[in-house]
């Protein structure tokens, strides 16, 4: 019983850190909050593991922890220094309006995706799921809300853990090769958006993705 | 060594030693063909061998070659090799104007050997959930074939392509665990493995099939550009250069359609194929109208056939919609045939921009005089994309009227007629707006290209002609072989 507990109290953490994560207005805050949020999503993964003795969960959560715990954030944060960038852009809907609304659209798509995906689930858990879904929705809404190209790289992040979430509570059982492919796909989309945005800041001046508006028609 | 095996090294080898290579450009431009044709070589022997009826399996079926998977690998093969070769050429005239440096023409040629070796994975992968990684790949290996300048233009054309195709695949990666985890136990075998899934369709929930499938539309549809999740398409392809272009609306649009059929397969044979027909023909017919009223605006002759890729996506749409046999024969045939019309397009692109130094069509003419090979093969290019019969896409477009004609889905008809004669008289428009009449800028290459630096341009008509007046057995093996697998006849 104490472990699903802790299991439901990681998952309401990690919904809570992809809100920081999308809210956050220094670029510093906003990735230590993801590194956070990935260090608890390893915490889920271990205790997933402990109730359910599923090994391939203990091998992920190693993974997890040296790529993205460790790897992804120190990358993000160099990027973050090279460019000498501080503060987020005003997003759209402005500072406060967008996390709210980002807010109340992902909590009510994850309440019609949950009920299904729990049909199919291997774990049954209800609270991990629907945060597996909600943080997808709050890395959406990152891209759709937030301007700045630092963000939409977190925001990819943000829905590539709520992805990961998934897999581990749905489908643990694939192939050990799967979580390979998608993590290494994770990590080099990171990569190329980061050389990406230093060109962008390079051409542009900016982090703001609203000003490229050069190709349209 | 196993020719599979083969296939999922070598390309990837060819890359990095390319990567390694000193910077002489004769060196690089010779290495660049001949590893190309080697590459080429060993993706249609493979084919050969599912039309010699063999299979070809690898690490207990997590690889495998279907007949589906032989033609979109032969489209690689083909299509790709003749994108490569034009590259050479281009990437000459790119150097020779100073607009890229030999270092970056390297990174370039050894960037798409590792754009070919994602394409040939996500077509060769029996694992969905690895077909999608690789799918996801071919995006990642393709952002700095289209951004290749620093300037404005192509970063802005790198973001959008990486953004909008990430964020839309990731929906397709929801369907792969979702199908994963309604098949976990309840069929034999792996869960994961297409052959399975397709086998064990009707012992599938028809409820989450349903929205596996919208999240597969929504995920591969974004990447093989329907609409209305297109919208990265038109930058992308109309800001890459013209080889890339090629490759990319020749090539990796159908490998994400093929991860599209596959589910599609699964699906149609869990629900039944009513569900999936009617969602195909809603995309497709959407897809077709959105491309169509796009069409008639552009006078740039790059985003023209960057909408013309979106409009035949819709067709291949449309042909699964329309759905029964021959309406698959027709949308798998159209893949190819678009295929080798998209790169005729878009490589003759390349010796357009050439000439008058612009993409507008507005400030073109007279190509016929200044260059009359180019304007005839621009002329095919145009003629096939129309649906003009004797050239490929006719075939195609023929056929699914015919299956439309035989379920007796006239309305379906009438809706495919009117599109296709929007884009018809859009294309004409804008052909002889380029190819006739006087020019209204300034000619920057007063004269046609070396023959040698057409032939690949030439083979690409060839090939357009041929598949439009003949019927190659081998091919039409393969696509037969796919609509009895689809249908499990």
């Amino acid at each position: 019983m104490a472990t699903i507990n802790l299991i439901d109290i990681i998952a309401v953490l990690m919904m809570g850190t992809s809100f920081a994560v999308f809210s956050l207005r220094q670029y510093r805050h906003s990735v230590l909050a993801y590194a956070l949020q990935t260090l608890l999503l390893v915490a889920i993964f271990l205790a997933l593991y402990d109730k359910y003795d599923s090994h391939e969960l203990l091998v992920w959560s190693v993974t997890a922890f040296i790529i993205k715990v460790v790897c992804v954030p120190l990358y993000l944060l160099r990027l973050i220094k090279k460019l000498g960038v501080v503060v987020d852009d005003e997003p759209v809907g402005g500072f406060f309006i967008s996390p709210v609304v980002a807010l109340s659209f992902s909590l009510a798509v994850a309440m019609m995706f949950y009920k299904v995906f729990i049909h199919f689930s291997i774990f049954k858990d209800v609270l991990p799921l629907f945060a597996a879904s909600f943080i997808f929705m709050m890395g959406i809404f990152g891209f759709i809300l937030r301007t700045s190209f630092l963000k939409q790289i977190l925001s990819y992040c943000l829905f590539e853990n709520g992805i990961h979430l998934s897999l581990a509570l749905m489908a643990y059982t694939s192939h050990e090769l799967v979580e390979v492919g998608i993590l290494t796909d994770a990590v080099f989309a990171v990569i190329i958006m980061s050389i990406l945005a230093k060109r962008f800041y390079a051409s542009y001046g900016s982090l703001n993705t609203s000003k490229a508006v050069n190709l349209r028609g | 060594m196993d020719l599979l095996l083969l296939i999922l090294t070598v390309p990837f080898a060819f890359g990095v030693i390319m990567f390694l290579m000193p910077l002489h450009f004769k060196f690089l431009q010779t290495f660049h063909i001949l590893l190309s044709v080697i590459v080429s070589s060993l993706l249609l022997c493979a084919v050969g061998k599912v039309v010699n009826k063999e299979v070809l399996s690898l690490f207990h079926d997590f690889i495998f070659l279907d007949s589906m998977g032989a033609i979109f690998l032969s489209l690689i093969a083909i299509t790709g090799l003749l994108a490569n070769v034009y590259a050479t050429t281009y990437m000459k005239w790119e150097l020779e104007g100073g607009h890229i440096s030999l270092r970056e023409v390297k990174n370039y040629f050894a960037l798409s050997f590792i754009f070919t070796w994602t394409m040939s994975l996500s077509v060769l992968c029996n694992n969905i959930a690895f077909m999608w990684a690789a799918i996801e790949a071919t995006t990642l290996a393709s952002v700095f074939l289209v951004a290749v300048h620093n300037d404005k233009k192509s970063t802005e054309s790198g973001y959008k392509y990486i953004v909008l195709c990430s964020i839309g695949l990731a929906f397709a990666l929801y369907a792969t665990i979702l199908l994963y985890s309604a098949a976990n136990g309840k069929i034999d075998g792996e869960a994961m493995l297409y052959t399975n899934l397709l086998a064990n369709a009707a012992s599938l929930d028809p409820m989450a099939l349903k929205l596996v499938f919208i999240f597969a539309l929504i995920g591969f549809g974004t990447k093989a550009g329907l609409a209305p999740t297109h919208t990265w398409l038109p930058d992308v392809h109309a800001e890459g250069p013209a080889p890339t272009s090629a490759l990319l609306s020749g090539v990796l649009l159908k490998c994400a359609m093929l991860g599209l059929i596959r589910y599609y397969a699964v699906v149609a044979n869990g629900v039944g194929f009513d569900f999936v027909e009617t969602v195909m023909v809603v995309s497709g017919t959407l897809t077709l109208f959105v491309s169509a009223f796009f069409l008639i605006r552009q006078h740039n002759v790059k985003r023209m056939f960057a909408y013309h890729s979106i409009a035949h996506m819709g067709v291949i749409a449309f042909g699964l919609g329309v759905g029964g046999a021959i309406g698959l024969f027709a949308a798998l045939f159209h893949c190819a045939a678009h295929s080798f019309t998209k790169a005729l397009a878009f490589c003759s692109t390349g010796n357009i921009a050439r000439i008058y130094g612009t993409k507008d069509m507005t400030k073109m003419g007279n190509m016929i005089r200044i260059a009359p090979l180019t304007a005839v093969l621009f002329g095919i290019a145009i003629c096939s994309l129309v649906g003009v019969p004797g050239f490929a896409i006719f075939v195609s477009e023929f056929l699914i009227f015919k299956a439309a004609a035989i379920d007796g889905k006239y309305i379906l008809m009438g809706i495919f007629a009117v599109a296709l004669a929007i884009i018809f008289i859009a294309d004409f428009s804008h052909f002889f707006l380029a190819s006739f009449g006087k020019v209204e800028g300034k000619v920057e290459h007063n004269g046609e290209m070396k023959l040698s630096e057409n032939l690949p341009l030439i083979a690409l008509a060839v090939l357009i002609v041929s598949f439009g007046i003949w019927q190659f057995d081998s091919f039409t093996f393969l696509l037969d072989q796919s609509v009895k697998t689809i249908l499990k006849q």
